[in-house]
């Protein structure tokens, strides 16, 4: 059985969210720029020495520094790049909600974390297809932050997955999200907007939490990236990151041929670059879990 | 509890170990191809996640299990080195199990279905067919298989484990 949830209720279950440092916040907006550069990223986070100390010391790991110890801020970025930067920084930052249980989905623990990393690398790697131009760098913070409403949602979901299942499955409803918005009052892409709204985080961000699985209820000026991201998403799920029961159980828009412009096989060189790029990332972040 | 050997993406595993089983997990648009040679008791399994290697330039030999064309014979070779193999491969079992659909009008993400296509294609050209498969549809997979019995267990959040 579901029962509906409140506005107050979601409100005051993301109050209890720790909100993201500042430094994230300034990280995002400044991926959205078009002319950025590694300097500004080590600018933004040399002012954080936490932040400062966690990067160098997740870089100092085997894996990534080969034995030689990097104790300069501007070799580690330089080193790992921006994309390997921000996933760890986020997965840091948000950690709480990253790596939640997802019980409501019948998820393994860590799925959250790699569905929303595949889907930034895939993200990143489809923006160049967009007819207009989509910064790829705002593509994977995009991807990277879509689906976090779950980590909250899914609470209030616990115990509705084989209900939700077979109604999906028969039928009832369009697809997952629209499921979860007609079974419980929210889907998990409201939630996630009304958690970007908290933490402060810029746009594009919440509108593209809010719309990456009905791209074209968002605004047309966002059409190409949302598409972007809605594509990414189910690549994401297509190529074993989902998130338990709903993955491929949202229905990819075919409008998308209109803002995108993808082959057979610029689809599928996309899925094997992302899968070595996710896996490089994966198995360079300790405590991951293993690689999958 | 018997062993697990874990599958990842584009990965593959073979065994005539009894007390072990091959699993992999969450299986979207890719195939699980599970080969069982029941004269030497054997097991094997390749998780493909693409039709074709060539999209991959050169760089497949790291990762043959990742694509159809390269992966079928990669886990035929592996049979053959723990003693599973026979002219022409006859005896050899094959079952499919993944290849989820994507519902796309511009065929350009039903990766799953070209995926199929591509396995049977392969297998034929090799002399094989499969037995049994449980493929397409829209939700994920996680399959296993007992080396012991040969039994396939497959399960999706929400729904019962089956078996093919
Ligand atoms: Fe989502
Ligand atoms: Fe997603």
């Amino acid at each position: 059985m579901t029962t509906q949830i409140t506005h107050d209720e979601i409100l005051a279950a993301i109050k209890k969210v720790p909100l993201i440092p500042t430094s994230g916040t300034q990280l995002l907006q400044l991926a959205n720029q078009k002319d950025h550069n590694l300097t500004d990223i080590i600018n933004i986070i040399k002012c954080d020495a936490a932040l400062t100390g966690y990067i160098l010391k997740t870089v100092n790991s085997a894996a990534m520094s080969r034995g030689k110890e990097i104790t300069s801020l501007d070799r580690a970025v330089s080193l790992v790049g921006e994309d390997m930067i921000l996933s760890i920084v986020f997965s840091e930052a948000a950690a709480q909600l990253f790596h939640a249980d997802l019980d409501g989905y019948a998820a393994n623990q860590g799925d959250l974390w790699r569905h929303n990393l595949r889907s930034a690398i895939a993200a990143k790697k489809i923006a160049p297809y967009a007819k207009l131009e989509v910064n790829p760098d705002t593509a994977f913070t995009c991807g990277l932050m879509h689906d976090l409403g779950k980590a909250i949602i899914s609470h209030y979901l616990e115990g509705t997955t084989e209900e939700m299942v077979a109604a999906v499955d028969h039928g009832d409803f369009k697809d997952y999200s629209v499921a979860e918005h007609e079974k419980i009052g929210f889907n998990h892409s409201e939630i996630g907007f009304e958690l970007a709204k908290h933490w402060g985080l810029p746009e594009p961000l919440p509108s593209v939490i809010r719309y990456h699985h009905h791209p074209q209820e968002g605004n047309i000026e966002l059409q190409p990236l949302l598409f972007v991201v809605h594509l990414a998403d189910i690549v994401s799920m297509m190529t074993g990151s989902g998130t338990g029961a709903d993955s491929m159980r949202h229905s990819i828009d075919p409008a998308y041929s209109d803002y995108i412009d993808l082959s057979r096989d610029d689809i599928a060189r996309i899925i094997f670059e992302v899968e070595i790029e996710f896996n490089t990332i994966m198995s360079s972040l300790s405590g991951e879990g293993e690689p999958k | 509890m018997s062993n697990h050997n874990i599958v990842g993406v584009g990965g593959l595993a073979v065994s005539k170990n009894p007390a072990e089983s091959i699993k992999t997990f969450a299986l979207g648009s890719c195939v699980a191809v599970i080969m069982l040679h029941p004269p030497t008791r054997s097991v094997g399994m390749v998780h493909v996640a693409l039709p074709d290697s060539a999209v991959a330039r050169g760089s497949a030999n790291d990762r043959p299990g990742y694509f159809a064309d390269t992966g079928i014979p990669v886990l035929l070779k592996e049979m053959a080195k723990i003693g599973a193999n026979s002219p022409g491969n006859k005896g050899m079992v094959v079952k499919l199990a993944g290849g989820a659909k994507v519902l796309d009008p511009n065929n350009i993400f039903n990766v799953g279905k070209r995926n199929i296509l591509a396995i049977k294609k392969i297998l034929w050209s090799l002399g094989m067919g499969a037995v049994a498969e449980d493929l397409g549809a829209n939700f994920s997979r996680t399959v296993s298989v007992e080396v012991k019995t040969g039994r396939i267990t497959i399960s999706s959040p929400g729904k019962k484990d089956w078996q093919i």
